[in-house]
């Protein structure tokens, strides 16, 4: 523990802290709003949702087939598996690699994708940074080590303050993320001002559409189902059934009497 | 005239009736004309899709005028849309110009290929003009490509029923038993196919999966009925062993038991009770399969 409690002037708070929320807040929403406008329907292949679909019916094959008879799981997994006619082994799709830089539909999103989540960061963090700067704004309400210091304390040169104290950019930062859940409570699901979701999409590159290949996943899926055995659930359902009672009291007494009349 | 709060619960109404899929198509056609003749400003964007259900609903209950009407406004909004083309092309159905409507949902076809809707609606132009064998050449195909549409694989599993092909509609039934494990309905329409099919294994698959729709939900009457008809099916087949027998014949007993007392307890506190009790029993009666 260091430092001595600070108090800071309340007019930090009215000046600062609240205008940087809406600020962000705002900004966000006219995010969604752009991104809405500027989107453009994405074509889609016929090939793609096919294939899509196609490995979807297998999943949900490896995950119920015990719902069905015996015959009829072998039967399908012979259509997937079959070492010779079976459809993961037959079909090899033709992949056409596509490469970011000179795909013109995939640039033209991404970089309209940057545009409007990345600059707009960039500009209002730099702008609050020169604005806002020389002075504490808030305190996080958790102990945090030097190293710290100078990535939220941007602007202040004081070797003896305490961590915690974090500058208006951090405050910004914070923001950006938290106000996340807001957004969902206004703008409904899957909104455009959701920035983190979308660095997320970026930091792990899987394109939506699954077209980079299709190949492996049926790969990957027909080994899936070579693993899997068909362990029938209905073995001893008449058993249970019978064991217990149908339990039919006050099921029936109101329905007959609408039902009558 | 309705005041704000009668035309806010309409509108609630209409909702509920949308995302529940009713088709109780008069009540809707009431129910919306009124909404959108008195009430269309206070809807909002609302009101777009109001005009697309109740136009599905004028056409159910050939009321070729509301659907023009409607028609005209949504085409006016939305000049370019391929649903609202869809929409045009159910009227046409409706009207029966089977061939303008065909050549609609092509040109919808060739503008965009991945377009569900448009081959759906050509199938069920096959199946009105009762081209059955058609419509299922069409539904395969279709479904080849778009393997995970349930509403297809139900309608195909209709289709090989009324073609009597009851080992295609069992594989049909088998795909969205799949999908949906914990429908007891599909579960049952499956049990009943098996037990047309006929033949012992066909009885105790029926057996198990009448089982299993009563185990997903214990009110489904006609489950219990089917349970007590296979099993009862299968005691008196000459070819099982004893054991099986026994068993089957436990079921049987058991499934009767449960049948009288739901009629038992559905009755209570009516007059006719008595009656009607008996009558279960002696249709029980008259149910069991004997080797004559």
């Amino acid at each position: 523990m260091a430092g001595p409690e600070l108090l800071l002037d309340s007019s930090i708070r009215l000046w600062v802290v609240l205008p940087i929320v809406f600020i962000t807040f705002f900004v966000g929403v006219l995010r969604h709003y752009v991104t809405q406008l500027i989107h453009n329907e994405k074509k889609v292949d016929l090939q793609q949702v096919s294939d899509s679909q196609v490995l979807l019916h297998s999943r949900i094959l490896r995950e119920n087939g015990k719902y069905l008879p015996k015959q009829s799981f072998a039967m399908r997994k012979h259509y997937f598996n079959n070492p010779e006619t079976g459809f993961f082994k037959k079909v090899k799709r033709k992949v056409i690699p596509k490469n970011p830089m000179t795909d013109t539909s995939m640039l033209t999103d991404m970089m309209k994708g940057n545009l409007t989540n990345v600059l707009p960061m960039i500009l209002i963090g730099g702008w609050i940074n020169w604005a806002f700067s020389g002075f504490v704004t808030t305190k996080v309400p958790f102990p945090l080590t030097l190293r710290f210091k100078p990535m939220l304390q941007r602007g202040i040169e004081l070797i003896s303050l305490d961590a915690s104290w974090v500058s208006s950019a951090s405050w910004y930062f914070l923001n950006v993320f938290g106000l996340r859940s807001m957004y969902t409570l206004i703008l409904g699901q899957d909104n455009g001002a959701d920035q983190s979701r979308i660095m997320q999409s970026q930091m792990t590159g899987a394109a939506m559409a699954m077209s980079p290949d299709p190949n492996k996943a049926f790969k990957s899926e027909w080994e899936a189902l070579e693993i899997v055995e068909h362990k029938w659930a209905l073995e001893n359902v008449e058993e249970e059934l019978v064991c217990q009672d149908l339990n039919f009291r006050g099921l029936f007494k109101a329905e007959v009497q609408v039902s009558v009349d | 005239m309705l005041s704000v709060s009668e035309m806010l619960k309409m509108r609630d109404k209409l909702r509920k009736w949308r995302e529940e899929n009713y088709r109780n198509s008069e009540q809707i056609v009431d129910v919306g004309e009124e909404l959108l003749n008195e009430h269309a400003s206070k809807l909002g964007d609302d009101i777009w899709i109001i005009y697309e259900q109740v136009m599905i609903a004028a056409l159910d209950c050939s009321r070729d005028d509301l659907a023009w009407s409607c028609l005209q406004e949504l085409k006016r909004q939305f000049p370019d849309s391929h649903r609202v083309k869809r929409l045009a092309g159910m009227r046409l159905e409706a009207l029966e110009r089977y061939e303008d409507a065909n050549k609609l949902y092509d040109s919808i076809l060739q503008d965009d290929p991945t377009n569900t809707a448009a081959r759906k609606r050509k199938i069920s132009i096959l199946r009105a003009q009762g081209k059955s064998s058609e419509a299922i050449r069409e539904l395969n195909e279709y479904l080849e490509q778009f393997v995970g549409d349930q509403e297809a694989w139900h309608e195909l599993s209709e289709l090989y029923i009324n073609e009597h092909d009851y080992a295609k509609a069992a594989f049909c039934l088998e795909e969205l038993m799949m999908t949906n494990p914990h429908n007891h309905l599909y579960c049952e329409q499956y049990a009943e196919v098996k037990y047309t099919q006929g033949g012992l294994e066909n009885l105790e698959l029926a057996r198990k999966y009448f089982a299993q729709a009563l185990k997903l939900n214990n009110r489904n009457m006609r489950a219990l009925f089917g349970l007590y008809m296979s099993a009862s099916h299968i005691a008196a087949s000459p070819k099982v062993s004893a054991k099986v027998k026994k068993d089957n014949m436990k079921y049987g007993a058991w499934a009767a038991s449960q049948i009288s007392r739901a009629y038992q307890m559905a009755g209570r506190g009516k007059k006719e009770n008595k009656c009607s009790v008996k009558a279960v029993e002696e249709m029980l009666e008259s149910m069991q399969i004997t080797m004559s």
